[in-house]
């Protein structure tokens, strides 16, 4: 049969990692429309970790419809986890949920990010990068413990814009909520 | 002194000999019910989009009232609050003020007018609510899963207090209107679930905590109706036997049936049995799910509890209910989608005319219509909500009007026009090459997953065109020379689609078989099948073969499988994919068939190989084959169906209707 599989993988390859670079630098471009709007006064910290917060509470609302709680809270938080891992691939990422030490403790581990290099291009400062990702994955827990009826937290532990060598978030159940 | 409205008699009829406990009065609080039918509350999106009644409205209520024979005749649940948070449907009827009143008591005096007991209900839609507005109200502010609903306030307390209030004002303003039985609405995702459900109510005051505590507004509400009611109108709730959430933490059955026991505690004559909400990630009612499958939860229902127990959900066969019933498993039939397709069903069981029955197909289109803020319609039955329609009736031709009618085709639009325009007067004669009535359909209903009840659309109208006197000719191809030899005044080609000819590269050579061989086992069919075609005959063939253990692949041009099922269904199909390990390409094409494998193409010219020993065409065409015949001959020719544009069986029907209507 006459496909030349080299060819077709090059070529969706190639438009994938177009397509992920695309989705960093849109943000970035969409920032300093935001800044420019808002004026000299705003702080960037403020509207980029605004933006984290909007467009986390999105992502949660889409996962609603893909978690469950029928195999209890273990499978729960893992696949939690692993969609939290996802999107981070999907965006040209490389990265994955582990079990934790504690109980019901789950490790979400990135070695390789996107997101700083673009940054850079755009002469975004590394730690709102980093907090920016905190506060992301923060607001998509927020619908999905209120729907679960579940406290949950997320907390960075380390972060590839802080010069950590890679991202490492827990992620837990949140007895104090 | 329990009290009768309505004297019936059912000793002489065929039905109430078949099915005696069907036929048999039951008491309800003080009120004698004749039978043990029950329309239940639906919605129709008939009203007005303040919520008053319409001419539509009445007429539809009155034929599912005419339907019943002397039993419940329930008008859709009204919404009770002015700001419209409660109103989960556009064309729901309100009852937030005395205004409401007449228009409520047209429906009350059209049941009333056929004899029935009117049956009232109460339904704030709460989480599924606020249709028209942009927030909603609920016990607690829990995200909505569906982005389709509107974000939810928690209620403050007085707010439930105000809620509760809104119940018994309505309930007042229910038997002012002439309603004899009144039922609160606590069921599939509704605001008295969401209070009685652990998914939805977080509250820590006395409205939420435990299963009791989560009752409260329920007992609230069922003390006040009840004494605005009085006791010659009995109350009942619809309440879930499961609510199918343990997914998202929902009630435990148990806690469900606690919610049964709690209502009996506060004075509720009878309870309605129902499952699921409509966040539910199982099937309750479409037809993949077998007929009497929930009995079981009516039967546990009446474990736990002393009142009358009813149930709709999937009982679309009287001997199901009759038999529940002699067993002491169930009280009351309840019918919602049956009467939906045919309004007269009951009395047709009553009659002893049930082959003229057109039975519900459960295929929830009328669901997804309601949702999409749409009028109801049937897929089967193009008469619902058309009832006010005079139009919609056939009526008899003049005599010199009387022409001799040649249908094409004893599929099931070919069928429908063929009787519809008999009744009118005409004669008409059914074609067909086959030597059985029912077209495509029956290697449609080959398909799994309940598709076995399709056939009673064909079984209904075969029976109706030889009630209204259709000859038919089977075994018999219309031809050019049939068509001039016996001239007819009219000729409806209902022959069905053409199948496409796969035109990829090696199509000729290939083991290419057509869906319907594939479908009746007359073609061989490899181990690693691709069905060319992702509609629902594409859906239907890839779910027989993967259930006989093939490998099955789905490649089609339409962006997503299933595109002409409506979206109330589409979602069980595309488990079923899954579950099944069918792989679906979608926005994709066959460019080439080879040896043991097939190149796929994407819409953006990716291409790819998939094993393949077969491909089973199922794309469809439009059918012009006689038409130009017809035409040169001049004679009038109508195209209906499939073979006018390839959709579904509902079209069919439709289309077949309005031309036995139009001819």
């Amino acid at each position: 049969m006459p496909v030349n599989a080299e060819k077709e993988i090059t070529k969706l390859w190639r438009n994938l990692h177009t397509a992920q670079g695309e989705l960093c630098r849109t943000y970035y471009r969409w920032r300093e429309v935001a800044l420019e709007v808002a004026g000299p006064d705003a702080n960037p910290l403020d509207i980029g970790l605004k933006a984290a917060e909007m467009i986390g509470k999105d992502f949660g609302k889409s996962l609603l419809p893909r978690l469950n709680w029928l195999k209890g809270e273990e499978a729960f938080l893992m696949n939690l986890g692993r969609a939290l891992a996802g999107i981070w691939a999907t965006e040209g990422g490389i990265a994955m949920a582990e079990k934790g030490e504690g109980p019901g403790e789950i490790l979400i581990r990135c070695t390789r990010c996107p997101w700083p290099s673009v940054a850079k291009e755009f002469g975004v400062p590394m730690e709102e990068v980093a907090l920016t990702r905190e506060r992301f994955f923060q607001s998509i827990l927020g619908d999905v413990s209120v729907f679960f009826n579940i406290g949950l937290k997320i907390e960075m532990l380390k972060a590839i814009p802080r010069g950590e060598g890679e991202y490492l978030f827990k992620l837990s159940k949140d007895n104090q909520a | 002194m329990a009290k009768v409205l309505f004297e019936w008699d059912y000793s002489s009829y065929p039905g109430a000999k078949a099915y005696p406990h069907i036929f048999k009065p039951i008491q309800l609080g003080n009120l004698i019910i004749p039978n043990r039918v029950k329309y239940a509350a639906t919605e129709d999106n008939l009203n007005d989009h303040n919520g008053f009644i319409t001419d539509a409205d009445v007429a539809y209520m009155r034929s599912r009232a005419e339907g019943v024979v002397g039993g419940m005749c329930f008008m859709q649940g009204v919404y009770m609050d002015e700001p419209r948070k409660g109103q989960g449907y556009v064309g729901q009827a309100a009852c937030w003020d005395d205004k409401f009143i007449p228009g409520l008591k047209r429906i009350a005096d059209a049941i009333h007018g056929e004899k029935a007991v009117a049956g009232f209900q109460l339904m704030d839609c709460g989480r599924v609510g606020a249709v028209e507005v942009p927030v909603g109200h609920a016990p607690s502010t829990v995200p909505q899963r569906l982005r389709i609903f509107k974000p939810m306030l928690e209620m403050t307390n007085a707010e439930v207090k105000e809620m509760i209030q809104q119940h018994v004002d309505a309930a007042r303003r229910g038997v002012e209107a002439g309603f004899d039985v009144m039922e609160i609405s606590g069921i599939v995702g509704y605001l008295l679930s969401n209070f009685l459900s652990s998914y939805t109510n977080r509250r820590t005051d006395e409205y939420g905590g435990d299963i009791r505590g989560r009752c409260q507004a329920m007992v609230e509400i069922i003390q006040g109706v009840k004494e605005v009611c009085g006791p010659d109108i009995p109350v009942g709730i619809r309440l879930c036997s499961e609510e199918l959430l343990q997914d998202v933490r929902g009630n435990t059955p148990e806690e469900s049936m606690e919610t049964y026991k709690i209502a009996e505690e506060a004075g509720i004559d009878y309870i309605s049995c129902t499952l699921g909400w409509q966040e539910s990630i199982f099937p309750v009612i479409s037809r993949d799910i077998p007929q009497g499958n929930w009995l079981y939860l009516a039967k546990r229902a009446k474990e736990n509890v002393k009142v009358p127990i009813s149930m709709a959900y999937r009982l679309f066969l009287p001997h199901l209910p009759n038999k529940a019933i002699e067993d002491g498993e169930l009280d009351i039939w309840e019918i919602c989608r049956s009467q939906i397709a045919d309004p007269y069903m009951p009395k047709k069981v009553l009659e002893g005319r049930e082959d003229e029955v057109r039975h519900c197909v459960a295929c929830n289109l009328c669901l997804a219509r309601l949702f999409r803020d749409a009028p109801m319609t049937c897929y089967i039955n193009p008469l619902c909500a058309h009832e006010h329609d005079e139009n919609i009736y056939p009526k008899p031709v003049a005599e010199d009007d009387k022409k001799e009618i040649m249908i094409v085709g004893a599929g099931p639009a070919g069928l429908e026009c063929a009787y519809v325009a008999a009744q009118r007067g005409h004669e008409v004669h059914v074609y067909d090459k086959r030597t059985e009535l029912g077209g495509t359909l029956i290697e449609a209903a080959l398909s799994p997953y309940g598709d076995e009840e399709l056939l009673t659309c064909t079984r209904y109208q075969k029976t109706m065109c030889e009630k209204a006197g259709v000859e038919f000719h089977l075994g018999e191809e219309v031809t050019e020379d049939l068509i001039r030899d016996e001239m007819p005044d009219s000729v409806v080609l209902a022959t069905g689609p053409v199948y496409t000819p796969l035109q990829a590269k090696g199509a000729d050579t290939g083991h290419v078989v057509n869906i319907l061989d594939a479908l009746t086992g007359k073609a061989e069919v490899g181990e690693n099948v691709v069905v060319w075609g992702n509609r629902k005959p594409g859906i239907g063939v890839a779910l027989k073969l993967a259930k006989e253990g093939k490998k099955v692949t789905l490649v089609g041009k339409d962006k997503s499988a299933g595109f002409d099922v409506n979206p109330s269904f589409k979602w069980r199909y595309m488990i079923y994919l899954r579950q099944n390990g069918v792989m679906a390409y979608n926005d994709c094409d066959i460019e080439e068939v080879g040896d043991g494998e097939i190149i796929v193409k994407t819409y953006d010219g990716y291409r790819f190989p998939v094993k393949c020993d077969t491909v089973v065409a199922a794309e469809r065409e439009a059918n012009n084959a006689l038409k130009d015949v017809v035409q040169s001959e001049g004679i009038e020719v109508f195209v209906i169906g499939d073979a006018l544009v390839p959709r579904n069986l509902s079209s069919s029907v439709h289309d077949g209707y309005r031309i036995g209507l139009r001819i």
